[in-house]
């Protein structure tokens, strides 16, 4: 990695164990992996092999058991869950597999959503929702609810709300996993633009034509960190 | 402040997409509203009637009879006693310390007619200055008879009224002759109008007031007297006490013999009375009480179906940044949001019956401005109590969970 880039994410060593019953079982196992402005990285492994708990702790939905979370220089492993909540609001956008749109809002009250939890007032919060849903091309779908649109307009929409706060990372969990494979390549290609434009995007998959996209593939099995090229 | 309005509007949404059911179960916290405000209203509207009652009665009166005005079962204890005389009257005016006026009220009922009307009216026979004691009322048309009337035993009225009313169509009744018991009267007084009251005929008006010197010459008949004595309020206990023992002087009676005699005065019917109001408002609010807890109950289970319908949109909104008192804020307001709606029908019902009652009952039902700001607060109270443990659930839902939930 080029030392000009920015970090933005510094995982120093982290685990995560949990404790089913009397089994132990270790998640993740002593990961370190820093992330810079503008990466481009896969996260890939087979299930179990720790990708969604290594995915939630970066996206500050989960705390690590060991080991240090540094996120813009703020310690992410030492805050309560208010905190969390607002790095989560100013600093991540998350793309879901299943879009997790709200079934009765429109699209754009739908990227209004995290904008709500921001201090921004109402104004604002309503040009930058236009303004997210124009970047994803869909500034003619405003008023539609999601059942109105199709598969990858609905992940579009998905993807403007997580632009909507403008945040330092794009955490996308098998974007195209419910997409066909038409609409899959449209976003995929979308993706590759918002790279161009200079955000920093993670996307957790276990499809090889997902991950060749990427910049950087990281690989994870058994809770390790096996491949990082 | 700006971020809790946002979540209570997030919970007024929710609410709209929800009519059918909020609506369902606003339902019983309708009714709970409905009874309590019944209640209150009744309560207090008694209470009111009450009051223009002991009027009548006056707090500054005692009234000395045969009977007590309220006794268990034992009524034969009293038949027998002796008559009440007007020589008693001499000894309370002699030796008491505390009454300031007496007069003898001689009672009856009796048919009035004036012209080709007839009415039934309460006669009472009195001393001269009664007007000094009449309480809840004054003259307010013509004079009240004078000594000399009394001594000469003039045939002249004051009338209630209800008479005034009855008999000379709001027409100025001075100097008009009416006839009771089938001997003509001129009127000469008129008494203003008090109204209904808890009183034996309903109305306090339906009355008329002669010297007790004709009452007694020309309407013998059957009835009873009394003896009134004025004192004044902050007296009345010891006065009582005073008058008690002064009457068994008059009627001399032996240290181990009972009264024969009652001295009676309003806050007896006071001590009824507020058993009976405490029965009615504790049942009124026992059954309220029982529908608020009830529509509590629907309002949190609502609140359960909700919370649990829409897990996957909390874990979104906690993972776009909303903190756990975000989430709290938009569940309570749903709570609050619905039993309002439940509130406010009830509020509305009830104003519309009060409405309607008060087209056909005489007895005015109050309904005040104060009421709906309890019912309000009410209503505000039960939300968030029904709400709390929902909305807490949800509040404290972990993002991961509650995405990943079917």
């Amino acid at each position: 990695m080029p030392k000009s880039k920015k970090e933005i994410i510094a995982i120093d060593s982290i685990s995560k164990i949990y404790h089913l019953g009397d089994n132990v079982v270790k998640a993740l196992d002593d990961v370190s992996i820093s992330i810079y402005e503008n990466d481009f990285i896969s996260i890939m492994g087979p299930s179990g092999s720790g990708k969604s708990t290594l995915m939630n702790i970066i996206g500050c939905l989960d705390v690590p058991t060991k080991g240090v979370y540094k996120f813009s220089n703020e310690l992410i492993s030492e805050m309560n869950d208010s905190q969390l909540a607002n790095i989560r609001n100013e600093k991540i956008g998350f793309v879901f597999q299943t879009f997790n749109l709200l079934p009765k809002l429109t699209s754009l009250q739908n990227v209004e959503v995290p904008l709500i939890y921001s201090p921004l007032g109402r104004t604002e919060r309503l040009q930058r929702a236009e303004e997210a849903l124009r970047i994803v091309g869909l500034s003619d779908r405003m008023a539609h609810k999601p059942s109105e649109l199709s598969g990858g307009q609905r992940q579009r929409v998905a993807i403007a709300r997580a632009l909507a706060n403008k945040p330092s990372i794009i955490l996308a969990d098998e974007p195209t996993g419910n997409l066909d494979s038409k609409s899959g390549v449209e976003i995929l290609n979308f993706f590759d633009e918002l790279h161009k434009a200079g955000n920093t995007l993670i996307i957790v998959t276990h499809e090889e034509s997902v991950a060749k996209r990427a910049k950087r593939r990281v690989e994870l099995f058994d809770g390790k960190i096996v491949v990082d090229e | 402040m700006n971020s809790i309005f946002k979540n209570i509007l997030i919970g007024l949404a929710a609410v709209r997409t929800n009519l059918t059911r909020v609506i369902l179960t606003s339902l019983g916290l309708t009714i709970g509203i409905f009874t309590v405000s019944i209640v209150t209203a009744g309560v207090s509207s008694i209470d009111k009637e009450f009051d223009k009652s002991m009027e009548y009665y006056g707090n500054d009166k005692i009234y000395v009879g045969t009977w007590p005005w309220s006794f268990d079962f034992d009524w034969w204890q009293y038949r027998n006693r002796p008559k009440i005389d007007e020589d008693s009257l001499e000894y309370i005016t002699k030796y008491s310390t505390y009454v300031t006026d007496v007069s003898i009220k001689k009672n009856t009922w009796t048919r009035g007619s004036f012209g080709n009307k007839a009415s039934w009216l309460q006669l009472n026979g009195v001393y001269p200055g009664y007007d000094e004691m009449l309480s809840g009322t004054k003259i307010v048309n013509g004079r009240f008879f004078s000594q000399n009337e009394w001594d000469l035993q003039r045939r002249v009225v004051i009338v209630g009224g209800t008479v005034r009313d009855g008999f000379f169509d709001g027409e100025n009744p001075i100097g008009k002759k009416i006839r009771l018991n089938n001997v003509t009267f001129e009127v000469i007084g008129e008494l203003k109008k008090q109204g209904m009251g808890m009183v034996p005929g309903g109305t306090l008006d339906n009355l008329v007031i002669m010297p007790s010197s004709t009452f007694s010459r020309i309407l013998t008949r059957w009835g009873f007297d009394e003896l009134v004595l004025k004192t004044k309020p902050e007296d009345m206990l010891k006065a009582k006490e005073e008058v008690g023992m002064i009457m068994r002087l008059a009627r001399k009676l032996k240290p181990d013999e009972d009264d024969n005699f009652s001295v009676n005065s309003a806050d007896a019917y006071q001590e009824q009375f507020d058993a009976i109001k405490i029965a009615i408002a504790g049942m009124g609010f026992l059954v309220t009480g029982i529908s608020l807890v009830v529509s509590a109950i629907g309002i949190m289970n609502v609140m359960f179906v909700s919370v649990r319908e829409r897990t996957r949109e909390i874990g979104l909104r906690k993972a776009m940044g909303a903190t756990s008192n975000n989430i709290l804020i938009q569940f309570l307001s749903e709570a609050v949001a619905i039993s309002i709606i439940g509130g406010s029908t009830g509020i509305i019902l009830v104003k519309l019956i009060t409405m309607a009652l008060s087209a056909f009952s005489p007895l005015p039902i109050d309904f005040d401005l104060l009421l709906i700001f309890y019912t309000f607060m009410i209503c505000v109270f039960i939300g968030v109590s029904a709400g709390m443990v929902p909305a807490r659930t949800a509040a404290n839902l972990n993002p991961i969970d509650a995405l990943r939930h079917e």
